[in-house]
């Protein structure tokens, strides 16, 4: 063989060989899949924005034990094929060792199915499903607010508005929103308050018809299980057709930008309440410090609000899982240590989240707020109550 | 009763805006806009970002979203539509549903689909109801927004040159072309005169109940009542609109919300099977797709 035949083929060897050897990852690689561009991405952006900012922050401090988190963002755009090939794609290409987010519930059972064949576990936050609940199935964890839950305790705070008589509840026309309605129903009727109800389809033309009928109905409360666009609709047009009484949002994702938005629409502010997981930004806590202060570092655009805090919390639920997990963990061993966690917020949720093997869900805790529209923000009314699972009947 | 009535007839009024811009156009242009709702809610968007930040007023963010329409319309026409003409009839249709997700994929890369209210001041109380509830500036001024646009709209093709001009096109492209009409040009203002159409019903939509994603299904709406009353017939419009919102509202008070999507879509085949033109449109042989 001659020289150059032989320069060649050494060349050609040591190219392969840095090609081929596989590239050693010290950093954690987390994935994060939720609609940031499809109907529901109002809701759900500001969860990946928490959740990217305590990241951030993270990643700013050293990461965990030097080693970086680095984060694989999807979009699904609230498409189920393309959320099961994105599930694949970090599974299988980004080698993530969980996946936090996801987006609407009707989505997450086909992703869980998914997930629990590539054993890869996920932690969803904003929407949650019975296959967090005990008995738990695999790799599926919830830091969301299950529908029944979020009902009951809705129904358990009501009598905290200081009014008694019907509640007339209203939701859109889908599985969650009727599950809510008849937990809460049961709630508030066990503390002897009326009840009533109008569900309506979720892609509705104009909200006032809705709004009369509720009004019509001589409600002492009006409390309303959906998003952030049907709030924006409803509150103004309940207000129109003649009802000044508490209006109750149950916060499924519904900002303090969107509440400001409709108050202003209603032409008052007046009576707007809010049932949530989570403390809002404006609290005097140190926990809400550190968003606040990360928020500034990092620049987030957007205005800081409760869902903000709901996608900070999953990155702390995020973070102490990994670092329990320790240095090589992998997906198998983040479910292990996930079905044994237990992560004090602060004071950023009534109390600690805590999986175990058999409650991916665990404890939740709910506080009742009031708009303050003066200020701007949301003013504690009650104290956290606990809800341990669903208390009524079946799912 | 009467806050019933007059919440029909301000349901009625923006209904009417949404299918007389559907009219507009398929007299104009023998083309069925399927894009209709997309394009108001978008109008709607520009008109609380561009229009009412920038300029700071409301009539500068009317000017704006007109300005806007203005270009789109022109765009849509010369671009696409115009090179359409000679292809069977469903293509420009089609073309129209891409219009739809453009306009759709628009509203997410630029405000990030997020909910947005239009905050005219005007919800306050023209006339209170005895059951609490009231009749606000905002009702009157979409209704007047209504009468005023169908005013406008009839002046303008019966008593000017364009009017007439566009209705000779309407009768027949071919004849008016030879009369050295300006086909081109007519069916580029059907465009204009379209969006103008929807800018309007985006933004008092916007301003009663909210602009977001799932608002486009208000397309639906105009055009259930514009097939209703006649896709080429203006006075069609209006009384396929008063129609499909009484519908609407009566199922919502009457029967259960939860239909008060489907039930106009009864009457729309209801319509469709005694009298397939609409109940003032013009009839046509009917082409099957």
């Amino acid at each position: 063989m001659n020289f150059e035949l032989k320069r060649k083929a050494v060349t050609a060897g040591i190219v392969m060989g840095v090609m081929l050897s596989s590239p050693v990852r010290a950093d954690y690689q987390i994935g994060f899949m939720t609609d940031l561009s499809g109907a529901l991405s109002d809701a759900y952006t500001p969860i990946w924005e928490g959740f990217d900012l305590y990241v951030k922050a993270l990643n700013a401090k050293g990461g965990i034990d030097g080693e970086k988190i680095v984060l694989h963002t999807e979009d699904d755009g609230l498409n189920l094929q393309k959320a099961i090939s994105l599930t694949k794609k970090l599974a299988l290409q980004q080698k993530v060792i969980g996946i936090f987010g996801l987006s609407v519930s009707s989505i997450h059972g086909p992703v869980f199915e998914e997930l629990r064949r590539l054993k890869v576990p996920a932690v969803t936050a904003f929407s949650a499903t019975s296959d967090s609940l005990a008995p738990a199935k695999p790799f599926s964890f919830s830091t969301g607010s299950l529908f029944q839950i979020a009902g009951e305790a809705i129904g358990e705070l009501t009598p905290k508005l200081g009014v008694k008589g019907k509640v007339v509840g209203m939701t859109i026309d889908t599985v969650g929103g009727r599950a809510a309605l008849r937990h809460n129903k049961l709630a508030v009727e066990r503390v002897g308050y009326g009840w009533d109800e109008v569900a309506f389809p979720i892609q509705s033309v104009d909200f006032t018809p809705f709004a009369q009928a509720a009004a019509a109905k001589n409600p002492a409360i009006v409390v309303g299980h959906y998003g952030t666009a049907q709030n924006l609709g409803i509150i103004p047009a309940l207000r129109r057709s003649g009802f000044a009484g508490p209006y109750l949002i149950a916060n499924y994702g519904v900002t303090e930008t969107a509440i400001e938005g409709a108050a202003k629409a209603a032409g008052s502010g007046e009576n707007i309440y809010v049932v949530s997981r989570y403390a809002p930004p404006q609290e005097n806590i140190p926990a809400v410090e550190q968003i606040r202060a990360a928020a500034k570092a990092h620049n987030l655009k957007s205005s800081l609000t409760q869902v903000h805090v709901e996608g900070w919390v999953l990155g702390m639920v995020m973070h102490a899982a990994v670092t329990k997990c320790g240095k090589g963990c992998t997906a198998e061993k983040l479910n292990e240590t996930l079905e044994n966690l237990n992560v004090n917020t602060g004071g950023l949720t009534g109390g600690p989240i805590v999986f175990t093997k058999d409650n991916h869900y665990g404890a939740s805790f709910w506080r009742l707020y009031k708009w303050n529209n003066a200020s701007r923000k949301l003013d504690p009314v009650s104290e956290w109550i606990r809800r341990d699972g669903i208390e009524f009947g079946s799912l | 009763m009467m806050q019933s009535i007059l919440t029909i007839v301000v349901l009625t009024s923006i209904y009417a805006i949404l299918a007389g811009g559907i009219v507009v156009l398929y007299r104009g242009t023998r083309v069925l806009n399927l894009a209709h709702g997309e394009l108001a809610i978008l109008l709607g968007y520009l008109f609380a970002t561009a229009g009412m930040q920038v300029t700071g007023s409301i009539l500068g963010g009317m000017a704006v979203v007109m300005v806007f329409s203005a270009i789109f319309g022109a765009g849509i026409y010369w671009l696409l539509m115009r090179h359409l003409i000679a292809q069977p009839f469903y293509v420009a249709i089609l073309a129209t549903i891409g219009i739809a997700i453009l306009a759709k994929a628009s509203i997410v890369l630029l405000w990030g689909g997020r909910a947005v209210n239009i905050e005219l001041g005007a919800n306050t109380v023209l006339y209170p109801y005895s059951t609490g509830g009231w009749f606000s500036y905002l009702d009157a001024i979409t209704i007047a927004t209504a009468v005023i646009f169908f005013i406008l709209l009839y002046y303008a093709l019966t008593s000017t040159r364009l009017g007439i001009q566009f209705r000779a096109v309407a009768e027949n492209p071919l004849l008016a072309s030879q009369r050295g009409v300006n086909v081109n040009t007519i069916m580029m203002v059907a465009w204009i005169v379209a969006l103008f159409a929807a800018s309007i019903a985006g933004v008092l939509y916007g301003s009663r109940s909210v602009l977001s994603l799932q608002a486009v299904v208000i397309g639906i709406g105009g055009l259930t009542a514009a097939l209703v009353g006649g896709l080429d017939s203006l006075r069609g419009a209006i009384a396929g609109a008063l129609l499909v919102a009484t519908v609407e509202y009566a199922t919502v008070r009457l029967i259960d919300p939860i239909l008060s999507q489907a039930i106009p879509f009864v009457l729309l085949l209801t319509v469709m099977m005694w009298r397939p033109w609409g109940i003032f449109g013009t009839r046509e042989e009917i082409q099957r797709v």
